[in-house]
């Protein structure tokens, strides 16, 4: 009896602890989460009452011209980010990993662009790329490549260049770091052994690193997917969304319709467009983990 | 048990002070007032003497919060919700309209009165924004209007006269092009911020371009006028090249580091970058000169967005400590050492003011004309939510950007805008 009283007490002190957690989850994340899923099914204006419409605005966003181009822009924002962080954090672990002398000094300074603040580094970048004023241009022109600046932030293309570029520039240190700690326990016996066979660097890197720390690749890729689909600062900062709406993206164009506009409903229903595709990931991503486990 | 029932008491303890509650109203004696941060702190630091000054003549205590025109939205929004709006609120040229609309403005006749008596009748074109089925929502307190700024040096190497129309200054520009003394002169950005939609509508004004009608019922842009106001300032990125795509890419401040750097001749812009110039010795100072914004075959019909007006939510619970301090504030001896001390940015809205001797400057008397002349969003008809939504949804600046960066033809580019304006209106019908 003594014993089933201690137990009782046991689990519920555990469920005490772990109650300001679930509540703060439930809180902060749960009910936001699940609140912006109902706005998205309401036509609601900031306020007014919330009516129910069902899926009414996820249709107006499909037969929206402008819908269609801020979700090409965003999947070009993401995707291009996205893989361009991923070659450069293999390059800059994979240097690492064979840098012996001074190889902290190396990671300390390689992971600033992580720490500063977007604001700060999208303030940058703004600064650089500015047609007259800007340090490329200045650059460019003064060693001869260029006669006039370059748009760097007015043509369509080469804005979304410019974006991509901050992003993967803030990004790209989570990668390397993430993917020279997985390096690092790949046991060196099995470059051993393959060097023994004759394996080039090129076979080494296809055949043991990159099977070895596919796993950390996966969720690195995962989490700055999602990171990077529902980024903010820099495409606002940089660009506004332009020229035109060249860069906008789902973040700035939510902002748009929900704040600027205050259109709740709309603009939730814009916000939670990418879900699925999320979701999809994030399933692809934890069945590859479980199977990789088993 | 004893021990679990403390930790539990631990736990909940900590949770309650961890858990942020809602903010409750101000108590009677306690005053909330929002406004917004201006780029001339002198100014904002006049006005919070001003404002402190009056509530502790009346016995209150007042708490002053600020937001700039980039995230008074973000804020207002969240009160607006949150049913947690200041006692006093400075509003912008929409903010009034959207309040009133939803109901959460007192009546402010009574202010307005009182101010009218010590300086002089508000001028008409801004009633417009503050005054709705007979009832003034707000207080207008100043306007900060957009002007021409040029280069007379410049002007003066390429023979050109300052511009009065659309026309003149894509002809301008293409002469100072021509002459090689700047790539890209035309400074106009229809970008997403108030540098693009105020001279957006400007524009589309001028060219008999409006989307309403007298009692601000939407009637759709005109074709044959919108595509003849879209052709003159789409010009200069197609086809003059006076202009860069990188202006459409602008921030608020951007234009006025350009025009600074030498680089642009035109820009659209509130006198900020005199005041800039000023305060820094900057070596353009002298070439710089402001002019009221062109006019088109439709007459000068500007644009007054950036207008920032007193108002009091409904929310807060005191409606006549907060009148009695607007009233306090708008005191014709308070009133003018903010002007006088606002470096000529800061234009009343009501007459005796605009007559100060204060104005009788070169610049002050363009400032005030261009006030003069302004009208408030959505003319010719008053402000109303759905005119502001067509400003804030930047759907006019979409429009020219549309031809400009996506190459769609003007009559498209208008169909598209008239669509979408029609399912705002439409969603926001005018009462």
């Amino acid at each position: 009896m003594n014993v089933l009283t201690d137990r009782r007490r046991e689990r519920l002190l555990g469920y005490a602890l772990i109650a300001p957690v679930a509540i703060f989850l439930g809180a902060l994340v749960a009910y936001p989460f699940l609140s912006a899923i109902y706005l998205s099914l309401t036509e609601k204006t900031v306020g007014y009452p919330a009516h129910f419409v069902g899926l009414r605005n996820y249709e107006a966003l499909l037969e929206s011209g402008r819908f269609r181009i801020v979700a090409w822009n965003s999947a070009a924002f993401t995707v291009g980010s996205i893989a361009v962080k991923l070659v450069v954090g293999m390059a800059m672990a994979l240097a690492l990993h064979n840098v012996v002398r001074g190889n902290q000094f190396v990671r300390g300074i390689l992971l600033l662009p992580w720490v500063i603040p977007t604001v700060v580094i999208a303030l940058t970048w703004k600064w650089l790329m500015d047609l007259f004023r800007g340090l490329i241009n200045v650059a460019l022109i003064d060693v001869g490549a260029v006669t006039g600046g370059v748009h760097w932030l007015g043509d369509p293309t080469l804005a979304m260049a410019s974006v991509i570029t901050a992003n993967v520039w803030r990004g790209f240190p989570f990668f390397g770091v993430s993917f020279l700690a997985a390096m690092q326990t790949v046991p060196q016996e099995l470059y051993d052994a393959a060097a023994v066979d004759g394996a080039g660097s090129w076979e080494k890197f296809w055949r043991i690193t990159l099977p070895s720390i596919k796993g950390v690749v996966a969720v690195v890729t995962l989490l700055s997917t999602i990171v990077t689909l529902n980024d903010f600062n820099i495409v606002y900062i940089m660009t506004r969304g332009g020229p035109g709406a060249a860069t906008h993206i789902f973040a700035t164009y939510s902002y748009e319709l929900g704040i600027m506009s205050q259109r709740w409903g709309l603009s939730m229903a814009a916000s939670m467009a990418s879900l699925p595709l999320v979701a999809l990931l994030i399933v692809a991503v934890v069945r590859y983990l479980h199977r990789e486990e088993e | 048990m004893g021990t679990l029932a403390k930790k539990l008491a631990v736990l909940v303890a900590l949770t309650a002070v961890l858990v942020p509650l809602p903010r409750p109203p101000a108590a009677a004696g306690k005053l909330s007032l929002w406004r917004l941060k201006t780029y001339i702190p002198p100014a904002d630091k006049i006005l919070d003497a001003n404002a402190q000054e009056c509530a502790k003549k009346a016995g209150l205590e007042l708490a002053i919060q600020t937001y700039t025109f980039d995230d008074m939205w973000t804020k207002f929004t969240a009160a607006i919700e949150s049913k947690t709006l200041p006692d006093i609120a400075e509003l912008d040229a929409v903010g009034p309209a959207r309040l009133a609309n939803l109901g959460r403005l007192a009546d402010v006749s009574d202010v307005v009165a009182a101010a009218t008596k010590e300086l002089g009748a508000i001028l008409p074109n801004a009633d417009g924004a503050v005054k709705f089925g007979g009832k003034y929502n707000a207080v207008p307190h100043y306007a900060i209007p957009l002007v021409l700024f040029y280069r007379p040096d410049i002007l003066t190497k390429v023979g050109a006269e300052p511009p009065d129309t659309w026309e003149d200054i894509q002809k301008v520009s293409e002469k100072v092009k021509k002459a090689g003394v700047q790539e890209y002169p035309n400074g106009f950005p229809w970008n997403r911020t108030g540098d693009g939609y105020d001279p957006a509508m400007s524009l589309l004004w001028s060219y008999g371009a409006a989307w309403v009608d007298k009692s601000g019922k939407f009637t759709g842009i005109p074709k044959a006028a919108g595509v003849e106001a879209l052709r003159v300032v789409t010009r200069a990125y197609l086809a003059d090249k006076t202009s860069a795509f990188d202006y459409l890419s602008w921030s608020g401040a951007t234009n006025n580091e350009a025009f600074m750097a030498g680089k642009i001749t035109f820009t659209p812009n509130g006198p900020s970058i005199l005041y800039q110039e000023e305060s820094t010795q900057h070596p353009l100072l002298k070439d710089t000169a402001i002019k009221v914004m062109p006019k088109g075959p439709a007459g000068r019909n500007l644009a007054l967005t950036f207008v920032m007006n007193w108002a009091v939510p409904t929310d807060g619970k005191s409606q006549k400590e907060a009148k009695a301090l607007i009233g306090c504030v708008m005191a014709r001896e308070n009133f003018v050492k903010y002007m006088q001390g606002s470096f000529r940015q800061m234009v009343p809205l009501f007459a005796k003011p605009l007559d100060d001797p204060y104005w009788n400057t070169p610049t002050g008397k363009i400032v005030v004309e261009t006030v003069k002349q302004g009208h408030p969003v959505g003319w010719p008809g008053p402000t109303t939510p759905a005119a502001a939504e067509v400003v804030s949804g930047n759907v006019l600046t979409d429009m020219i950007t549309r031809v400009i960066v996506d190459k769609v033809t003007p009559e498209a580019a208008i169909d598209e805008a008239n669509k979408r304006m029609k399912e705002i209106y439409d969603r926001l019908p005018v009462k």
